[in-house]
């Protein structure tokens, strides 16, 4: 009951937070930018409906975007103003004065960034598909798509997408956890997300993590890169130890807000 | 018994960034606290004073574990800090320098989240909203709030816990001389009504003078003086003198040295160390009697200001 009332308490701060609505946004960007450019040319749309792959290029349209930019950026700035929270309203010293353990703040704050994550992914998901059948209302002659929807290949697409994103998440938290100053983990993360970028073709490009999603995307989607490990399991490895050196060092702090 | 009680806390700051994995301390530098024995009685309203740079928040931030301590040891309310931390903060309210408020939530919001982490009941938020007089705020975001209310805020935050011991930074920072005399109402009230120990500081004595029962000192990292109110104002009787002005200045040191009174001759008057009232009325009587012309005689006391200056010399 008590982690209740913990995860009950820092849930409350994020309302009406820069970062809550960094969830809806990122949810919702790319389903309403693939439907409008769908219903631009509307006359082209009920063979499209018809397809037997209808779903799939759905999938990996919409996945285009979020895998190579929105993910990576969203979580580096989302992760970035839930640790800001407690810097910006001077609140750190207010909490370390409450009867928690500090395992317990720091582990509270990481979980509140990942069901914030898993938000993002169900709220991708419901408007890529409230999107995606929107057009079989408003445009004439387009109807449901005939297309098997397979729930599960999607539903392991985004378990794969999501321990993609852990390295980012742990690399982030450490990093706003640690710093004062917002710049500095959206400067560095953003650093890291060129590189990796830049290293896609690189046959040692699964040592680099915030690179993962994008890897993904591009085999899933039959690109041509190098592929000479398993990336979950260096996604696993990377988030468990940017989660634990970030455990260290916030527990070593000298200063405690 | 004691509601604080530290036993030589001796603090340095860390070189380069306080917040490197291995803190490093330079041993040569200058403590910014040295030997800290606090002794803040269970059920009093202490006054922590000091100018600027003192190491009031240093000590404060100490008994709270937002330092680490290096020296010393700390007792609050009977049990040992840090080892006990999560039972003992569980007693204790704080307002440490400015107030610590989510800005894009409400008055009411900002106390549900620390209602959950005590565990206090859902009617206390409407309690203490109502004893800071922030009751009617609605939804208001806090970062709309005046610096006065943010500092009520603050207070109610600290109280939301029903607190034994209440530890304040500094908490009239910014407000305006009504401010100030409604927060030390406030507080006394709390003494009163609820006993709560409350430790409190302050650069300014005058500030806190009419609030406090007990007094510590602190000065470059030391306490320059601990005790009760009264005891400072002692202090103060030693430290009064009588004025006398009179027709001949001479004269009147010529009298008063056969009285054997050490006393020294100012612009108008002479300065004598404070006497019993029977001597005043001695050396009015052997003034007029040596033909002197009296035109007043005047006590004068070393307001409580200067007291404190003096300490910290």
């Amino acid at each position: 009951m008590h982690t209740l009332r913990i995860f009950q308490s820092e849930w409350l701060k994020t309302r009406r937070s820069l970062a809550s609505w960094l969830v809806i946004i990122g949810g919702l960007f790319t389903p309403v930018i693939i439907f409008l450019i769908r219903i631009r040319r509307p006359h082209e749309l009920p063979p499209i409906y018809q397809s037997p792959n209808f779903w799939q290029t759905v999938w990996n349209q919409s996945w285009e975007s979020m895998a190579m930019f929105m993910f990576p950026m969203g979580i580096i700035m989302a992760t970035g103003l839930i640790t800001q929270l407690e810097f910006k309203n001077n609140a750190w010293k207010q909490l370390h004065t409450t009867p928690q353990r500090l395992t317990t703040i720091y582990g509270m704050k990481l979980f509140i960034v990942l069901v914030m994550l898993t938000q993002v992914f169900i709220a991708f998901n419901v408007f890529m598909y409230l999107f995606s059948v929107l057009p079989v209302a408003l445009v004439r002659d387009v109807r449901y798509p005939t297309a098997h929807l397979d729930w599960l290949l999607f539903l392991r697409g985004n378990f794969s997408y999501f321990i993609d994103c852990l390295p980012i998440v742990g690399l982030q938290f450490l990093l706003g956890m640690h710093f004062k100053n917002f710049l500095v983990p959206f400067g560095l993360g953003f650093l890291l997300w060129i590189a990796s970028l830049t290293g896609m073709t690189w046959e040692y490009n699964y040592i680099l993590p915030y690179s993962y999603s994008m890897q993904d995307f591009l085999v899933n989607t039959g690109r041509k890169i190098p592929v000479n490990a398993d990336i979950h399991v260096f996604a696993a490895i990377y988030f468990v130890v940017f989660v634990a050196v970030g455990y260290g060092m916030y527990i070593g702090k000298n200063e405690k807000g | 018994m004691y509601a604080i009680e530290t036993h030589d806390l001796t603090y340095r700051f860390p070189r380069g960034l306080g917040s490197s994995l291995v803190p490093r301390f330079d041993s040569s530098a200058p403590p910014v606290l040295n030997n800290v024995s606090l002794r803040v009685p269970e059920g009093s309203i202490y006054g922590f004073l000091g100018p600027n740079g003192a190491g009031k928040t240093t000590t404060l931030r100490l008994i709270l574990g937002l330092l680490k301590k290096q020296h010393g040891s700390i007792s609050i309310l009977g049990k040992h800090f840090p080892e006990e931390r999560i039972s003992v903060l569980r007693e204790i309210g704080s307002l440490i320098e400015s107030p610590s408020l989510y800005g894009h939530l409400t008055a009411q919001e900002n106390l549900i989240i620390y209602q959950k982490i005590f565990d206090a009941p859902q009617k206390r938020i409407r309690e203490v909203l109502d004893l800071v007089g922030l009751s009617n705020t609605g939804t208001k975001k806090a970062s709309e709030f005046s610096l006065g209310m943010k500092q009520r805020l603050g207070l109610a935050v600290a109280l939301i816990n029903q607190p034994r011991l209440l530890i304040l930074d500094e908490p009239t920072n910014g407000l305006d001389p009504n401010g100030i005399i409604e927060m030390r109402e406030l507080l006394k009230q709390l003494q009163r009504e609820q006993g709560i120990t409350i430790l409190i500081s302050s650069h300014l004595l005058s500030e806190i003078e009419k609030l406090v029962t007990h007094i510590g000192i602190i000065n470059s990292g030391s306490i320059a003086f601990q005790g009760t109110l009264e005891e400072l104002m002692n202090k103060r009787e030693q430290g009064a003198n009588i004025v006398l002005e009179t027709s001949d200045k001479e004269a009147t040191m010529r009298v008063l040295e056969q009285m054997h009174i050490r006393a020294t001759a100012e612009h108008q008057s002479v300065v004598l160390p404070f006497v019993h009232r029977d001597t005043i009325a001695n050396i009015a009587r052997n003034l007029v009697q040596s033909n002197i012309a009296l035109y007043g005689i005047e006590r004068r006391n070393d307001d409580l200001e200067t007291i404190f200056m003096n300490v910290i010399k």
